[in-house]
């Protein structure tokens, strides 16, 4: 790897963000900070590709060049083994479900233990712990959680702050939250608190999957044993701080786990995202200044407290660090959601502790590693990414929610990329007309390549109506849907043309045998 | 609103308004310091705009315009079509430039490759699901997305899809008599839910469904009823809302389109009348920021189709079997002239509210030469104090415009939505984003917006005038108070009490006012030209003239006036001049047809003072005349002859009486505040204990109000929808 | 005598120099001001065929260099278009600026001055079903960047006209997406 190589593009990158701050000078500094480091993360998807063959390297790259600006600084690239966890080294020590779930049973396990003292050492310290942490939100986009619950910290101009907890897990292939929730449930009401006091919130709201019947249920007792243990409510754990957590159960759109529709849903409207600007941490729910996370990014934040953001950000590589849950799916034989290290490879994720590919590693087809809404990647891709944001990038996907989608070469892909298309065509609000009308056009297009019944030129077409819904839309949710169709036509092309020639073969020898 | 807790803080210093204004949640301490102007780029243009400008609203200062379906100016933003979708150097993705506020140094490339591509992809998108029949659509010829598409759009379609499952069919909605639903058209823009919910106040539209199956609709099946419903057909940028009675009737291009005014109500909106081959085929809203901004009412925009029905086409006798007989001008004029001659004087005359002040001057100085002063019109004011010798009383002396910015309206026995549509619209606009508060004294009234009921009892007003009232300190604390006191009030036998008690309360609340410009006093009138009528110098008298016995009685379009045949003595010669064969014909001796508002060339003078002509935009029906001229033809045959035989000539009488009726398109203001009041507190009447009325209560009283709308199917159809409605559950 | 070009404007004393100093030889060389001709170093020029004349002479002598003769009041040519004096007496012109479309969105055709005549009787053909009319007058439009040259062409046709002041405009405030969601306002949207 030339390193001077790679030390350019983290420079044009960092030029990018400066080149940003001059755009967005003071007027609106808090905001502007919001668009700046939003627009960093739509960046990666736009560096050239020229740029992403550059980093693609960087998979097998010992070292990193480092660049110094203060809090929360990634510490220098050093470790090359990513994986596996080790025991004492898991957040999540009730997964699956083993041990008492309740209040008693968290306790066993940690939980609650000195909040009251986090809680006393202030918002700055959480802050910056989460920040030496290098903690990235765990809900797709990858946001740095410093840096997003700083943003709340500005003047209060006499309206509320709100933490909400994003606990909608719709995104297919996505199980990681449910599992926290049914199964650890303190962990997230803990975290809620700490979290809460970050940012200097009044209340927190967990809004969950409406088909999370089991999850709502388990995670409402768990609140009520923390108010009862006085761990909630006025006084928090015996802090000072008064901190509510409220639960809101929604009616089961995809869309609502957007953080504008889900704000939107909580205020009871329908769930139909808003544009950014106004940002939630300025005009979120009710109006007042909102954070939106996701539910095991404030999960691991207790534990990221008390054991020190240094020893979380000690596993995986740098600026992805930190344990991740990650969900595994589809053509392996052992399914399961597992707690691991960060930029873990693929490979050793799936074999390790999915038990391989159904029928060998060998008859692995594609994967979609970071939920449904993430492009594919072929096998030869998989035998080396490193499961993390950077490397997930670099070959042009994305981490998204970790789910590992499996597919093996018994898997008709198009029309398994087809049915996301149709689930997301089902789940466009219907709001801006891009989603609205280029998903169900896309899926008309696509359930015609699944036959072959199209013609060869529609496969550009189709690359292009992708591009014309990507980044013309309200929310992610077009980008969403594009990617998919995007990685598809990227990989597999070959096939398709395949079947459209067989198709057309096929009935011409209908139309020769008719006359 | 912060514009408002900004100008209280200011304690009446005088600050622009411009420079007050909400920015996204900013505190307002922030707002009271006068923000800079930032200057931004529009395609290499530079301009200077204030912080919070939309970047549609910075280009469009530069001149440019960026296309748009969702965003009206209006109408609140919704940022959905992405039609607006522009670059911004060094942003990845375009933005939408409907809702982005423009930042410092910001170079927006408003026809850059980037931002052609994605106004083509999503034209290209909004043509997947919308059908192909504009040959037979009515918007067709006057549709945003045709022009859209031929200057923004693809040249060719690539939607292959036609070939397999075809476009998208959406069932079409029945939503009242007035709009025509072709939902298969619906862009969802949601303009029409928008305004349903903003600025006509029925939360009835909405969107139901997602994705692909979103649909725009009424949630239940019920009627979209509200007085400015028709607004919707203009603002749907494509074909899905159009108008029910103008549908398959013309093409945009063949129509000729004429400006004039509407005389419907009081409010005198400005209107665009469309026409072909001497038919009046729809009528339009004009926009005026000091009317009725770009909207009107329904009664307005569709009571049209009353003008070609009952019209009054030639001169009528009564004979001697006691029935009208047509006969020709000359026999007409002589039978009226002769009795004239004949009345020595005795004679009254009243003029209804759709004549114009041409035809009123003339029918006065007719009269006066025939030697008789009565001449009166059908409505009833308060002669003592004042009475209507000084506009003050008579007029809504703050203008409509500024309604939009009073803090604290008093209602005072009247029902702004159903008499003034458009200045319940301002009332409204001020209620939603100004945080006016509004008090109402008189019936419980569904005005779509609260209001504090302080009662029916109008004693209240004297608690108030007198401090008694708890209301009272409401209103002095507020700092741009509006008192409107509704006609009907006004025609009460206690009707000079009440209009010197409202004086009294607001000169005290005047007294107070840092801005002279504000007039706390307004009175608003119900019919188009009452104003002009008392400017020239009519009298609101009517009861008195029928005790006075009169010989002649000259109904000048006086069809609400209420007497019958029973008021007057016997032998009274009735002589009815107007255009619509209504109530004020069938008790007449001799019918003269005059023309309505959209054959003259004529001056009405709306609630405000303000004068405004109509223009001739269809000739008139049969052997119909313009009112001034029979009046000056009959004069001649009386051997008063009148000293006018031209438009130019009569509007130099106008002048003379009044110069203000002449000056189109200007409010004359009125003065003598003090000097009404000094003269009302001699009356001391005391005020009744029956509870204040309005005539027009709910939507059914809105439709039928005045000889064209009572002549109009479409407007029957609209009661007749309103009954259907409340008999339905929703 | 329609290629003559008609001017009516005041002689001023700048114009006049203008005027002389197109008449001048020697553009370089002439100067009337004392000043200006100190610092050129020369005495002012004076040309001996214009010194004698008086104001009314040399105004005459201009125009005849010029080659335009000046009318102090509009022409009128209505007596030469062959417009049917009907239509010339008994018209009335209105001189207006089209309103915007309540129909859409746009705002071209808006923005500049229009003339039209009052509507005279229109009919529907009884053969085709098409408008007919006997007003030649009635298609005429004609587009004016000012309402000034409306007048002037009204004048010079001898049509009578009147002006339609185009109504009011109003500044616009900054819009803003965020008030939809305010928490204290009744711009919160309720409905979508």
């Amino acid at each position: 790897m030339p390193k001077d190589k790679l030390a350019n593009v983290i420079t044009t990158y960092i030029t990018i963000l400066d080149s940003f701050s001059v755009n967005f000078p003071n007027t609106f500094d808090r905001e502007i900070e919001n668009v700046k480091m939003a627009s960093v993360l739509v960046r990666f998807s736009y560096l050239t590709k020229n740029q992403l063959g550059l980093l693609a390297p960087l998979a097998n790259s010992a070292q990193v060049c480092c660049y110094s600006t203060p809090p929360g600084t990634p510490p220098p690239q050093t470790k090359t083994k990513f994986g596996p966890l080790c025991d004492e080294d898991r957040i999540f020590t009730n997964l699956y479900g083993r041990h008492d779930w309740r209040l008693k049973g968290a306790l066993k396990r940690g939980d609650w233990y000195k909040t009251k003292e986090i809680l006393c050492k202030g918002a700055d310290w959480i802050i910056n712990e989460i920040k030496v942490s290098g903690l990235r939100g765990r809900g797709g986009a990858g946001f740095p959680s410093g840096m997003k619950w700083s943003f709340m910290n500005k003047p209060s101009d006499g309206r509320p702050k709100y933490l909400v907890v994003n606990a909608d897990e719709g995104e297919p292939g996505t199980c990681k939250d449910r599992e926290i929730m049914r199964h650890d449930p303190h962990k997230l009401v803990e975290g809620c608190l700490i979290a809460g006091k970050a940012m200097g919130a009044k209340a927190a709201y967990i809004y969950i999957r409406g088909e999370f019947y089991n999850e709502a249920s388990n995670m409402q007792i768990a609140i009520a044993e923390a108010y009862q243990a006085g761990l909630l409510g006025k006084n928090a754990c015996n802090s000072g701080y008064d901190f509510d957590v409220f639960m809101h159960r929604g009616a089961g759109a995809y869309i609502c786990g957007e953080e504008t529709a889900l704000i939107e849903s909580i205020e009871g409207k329908q769930g139909k995202p808003r544009l950014k600007p106004p940002f939630p941490a300025d005009v979120g729910v009710f109006g007042c200044p909102t954070t939106v996370t996701n539910v095991e990014t404030v999960a691991v934040a207790p534990s990221i407290c008390r054991r020190g953001g240094a020893w979380f950000a000690s596993f995986g590589r740098t600026r992805n660090s930190g344990t991740k849950l990650f969900n595994i799916s589809g053509h392996v034989n052992t399914p399961c959601t597992v707690e691991e290290e960060m930029s873990i490879p693929l490979k050793e994720l799936i074999e390790l502790h999915a038990g391989g590919v159904t029928g060998g590693w060998d008859n692995l087809l594609a994967v979609i590693p970071g939920g449904s809404s993430t492009p594919l990647i072929p096998k030869s891709v998989c035998d080396d990414v490193l499961m993390d944001f950077d490397g997930l990038v670099a070959a042009q996907t994305s981490l998204g929610t970790a789910a590992v989608i499996v597919m093996n070469k018994q898997t008709d892909v198009v029309k398994a990329i087809a049915r996301l298309i149709m689930f997301y065509k089902h789940e466009s609000c219907g709001q801006c007309t891009p989603c609205r009308e280029g998903i169900s056009w896309m899926n008309k297009i696509i359930y015609r390549f699944v036959d072959g019944n199209a013609r060869p030129d529609e496969i550009d077409m189709l690359w292009e109506l992708s591009k014309q819904i990507e980044g013309h839309t309200i929310c992610a949710l077009g980008d969403g849907a594009a990617w998919p169709v995007q990685g598809l036509i990227r990989h597999f092309r070959p096939e398709l043309e395949d079947r459209m020639k067989k198709f057309h073969e096929q009935q011409k020898g209908q139309h020769a045998a008719r006359n | 609103m912060l514009r408002i807790t900004a100008q209280k803080s200011l304690a009446g210093a005088k600050v622009s308004p411009k420079h007050l204004f909400p920015i996204f949640s900013r505190s307002s301490t922030d707002v009271a310091k006068k923000p800079e102007k930032i200057e931004v780029f529009i395609d290499d243009k530079p301009v200077l705009v204030e912080p919070g400008t939309t970047v549609l609203q910075a280009a469009a200062l530069v001149g440019v315009e960026i296309p748009r379906f969702c965003y009206h100016e209006r109408l609140a933003v919704a940022g959905n079509c992405r039609m607006c979708l522009v670059e911004v150097e060094k942003s990845p993705k375009p933005v939408a430039a409907c809702a982005m506020p423009v930042m410092k140094g910001w170079r927006i490339k408003t026809d850059s490759e980037m931002t052609r591509k994605a106004r083509e992809g999503v034209m290209e998108f909004l043509l997947v699901n919308h059908p192909l029949d504009c040959p037979i659509c009515d918007q067709g010829g006057e549709c945003d997305l045709q022009d859209q598409s031929m200057a923004f759009g693809s040249d060719r379609s690539r939607f292959t899809d036609i070939d397999f499952s075809g476009k998208r069919a959406v069932e079409d909605k029945d939503i009242g008599p007035l709009i025509k639903t072709i939902m298969t058209r619906c862009i969802h823009c949601t303009r029409c839910i928008r305004f349903a919910s903003e600025v006509a106040g029925i939360d009835d539209l909405g969107t139901t469904g997602r994705g692909s199956d979103m649909q725009v609709g009424t949630y239940v099946e019920k009627f979209f009823l509200s007085e400015l419903s028709g607004n919707v057909i203009d603002l749907c940028p494509v074909g899905a809302l159009t108008s029910k009675p103008y549908s398959f009737t013309a093409r945009p291009w063949e129509t000729r389109k004429t400006d004039s005014i509407d005389v419907l109500d009081a409010v005198g909106s400005n209107i665009v009348v469309c026409t072909r081959t001497g038919d009046v085929l729809r009528i339009l809203p004009r926009i005026n920021e000091d009317i009725n901004e770009e909207w009107l009412s329904d009664k307005s925009r569709f009571a049209y189709d009353g003008l070609k029905r009952q019209r009054l086409v030639t001169p009528m006798l009564r004979d001697a079997c006691g029935e009208l007989k047509p006969v020709d001008w000359e026999a007409a004029l002589l039978g009226v002239g002769k009795v004239l001659k004949a009345a020595g004087g005795n004679i009254t005359a009243v003029a209804g509210g759709l004549a114009d002040a041409e035809a009123l001057v003339a029918l006065k100085d007719l009269v006066n030469k025939l030697g008789s002063e009565a001449v009166c019109i059908e409505n009833s004011f308060p002669l003592d104090g004042s009475g209507t010798d000084l506009r003050s009383s008579y007029l809504l002396n703050n203008k409509i415009a500024p309604a939009e910015e009073a803090d604290l309206v008093l209602l005072i026995g009247t029902n702004p939505r159903l008499e003034a549509p458009l200045l319940n619209s301002r009332i409204r606009k001020g209620y939603v984003h100004n945080e006016t508060e509004i008090a109402v004294i008189g019936p419980k009234i569904d005005l779509r917006y609260d209001y504090i009921h302080l009662g029916e009892d109008p004693s209240i007003i004297r608690q108030i005038e007198n401090g008694q009232h708890a209301f009272v300190k409401k209103l002095k604390s507020a700092k741009k108070p509006l008192v409107i006191l509704g006609s009907d009030t006004l025609s009460r036998s206690d009707g000079a009490a009440i209009l010197s008690s409202v004086q009294s309360l607001s000169r005290g609340l005047q007294d107070e006012m840092c801005d002279p410009e504000w007039k706390v006093l307004n009175i608003l009138h119900k019919v188009a030209n009452q104003v002009a009528a008392l400017d020239i110098g009519y009298t609101p008298d009517l009861s008195k003239i029928c005790e006075s016995s009169p010989k002649v009685l000259y109904l000048l379009g006086a069809d609400d006036c209420g007497i019958t045949r029973a008021d007057l003595p016997d032998g009274c010669f009735i002589v009815y001049q107007g255009h619509h064969g209504d109530q004020g014909a069938s008790i007449a001796d001799a019918v003269l047809p005059g023309i309505a508002y959209t054959e003259k060339q004529a001056t009405y003078v709306n609630t405000e003072g303000r004068a405004q002509q109509t223009l001739v935009a269809v000739t008139p029906p049969g052997l119909a005349r313009e009112d001034w001229k029979i009046i000056r033809a009959l004069s001649e045959i009386v051997g008063a002859k009148l000293p006018y035989d031209s438009l130019e000539e009569i509007r130099y009488r106008l002048e003379e009486v009044a110069p203000h009726l002449t000056r189109y398109g200007c409010a004359e203001a009125a003065n003598y505040f003090c000097e009404a009041l000094e003269l009302g507190k001699k009356t001391n009447a005391p005020i009744d204990t029956s509870p204040l009325d309005v005539k027009q209560k709910t939507l059914e009283d809105f439709y039928m109000t005045d000889v064209i709308s009572r002549a109009s199917p479409t407007m029957a159809k609209c009661v007749a929808a309103v009954q259907k409605q409340n008999l339905s559950k929703y | 005598m329609a290629s003559v070009i008609l001017r009516s404007r005041v002689l001023t004393p700048k114009y006049l120099k203008q005027c002389c100093a197109g008449i001048s030889t020697s553009v370089s060389r002439y100067s009337d001001d004392v000043e200006v001709a100190v610092k050129q170093r020369e005495a002012p020029l004076i040309r001996k065929e214009l010194a004698l004349l008086n104001s009314a002479e040399l105004e005459q002598k201009r125009q005849h260099e010029e080659g335009t003769i000046t009318v102090d009041r509009p022409s009128n040519v209505s007596v030469i278009t062959g417009v049917p004096e009907e239509h010339i007496k008994s018209r009335r012109v209105r001189i207006f600026m089209p309103a915007k479309n309540a129909m859409q969105s746009g705002t071209d055709n808006t923005g500049q001055w229009e003339m039209e005549f009052e509507t005279r009787e229109r009919w529907e053909n009884p053969l085709m079903g098409w408008s007919s009319t006997g007003d030649p007058l009635s298609n005429m439009q004609l587009q004016f960047s000012t309402k000034e040259d409306a007048i002037a062409f009204c004048e010079k046709n001898s049509w009578p006209w009147f002006v339609q002041e185009e109504p009011p405009k109003k500044e616009a405030k900054p819009k803003s997406y965020g008030v939809n969601f305010s928490w204290n306002k009744r711009t919160r949207v309720s409905t979508k």
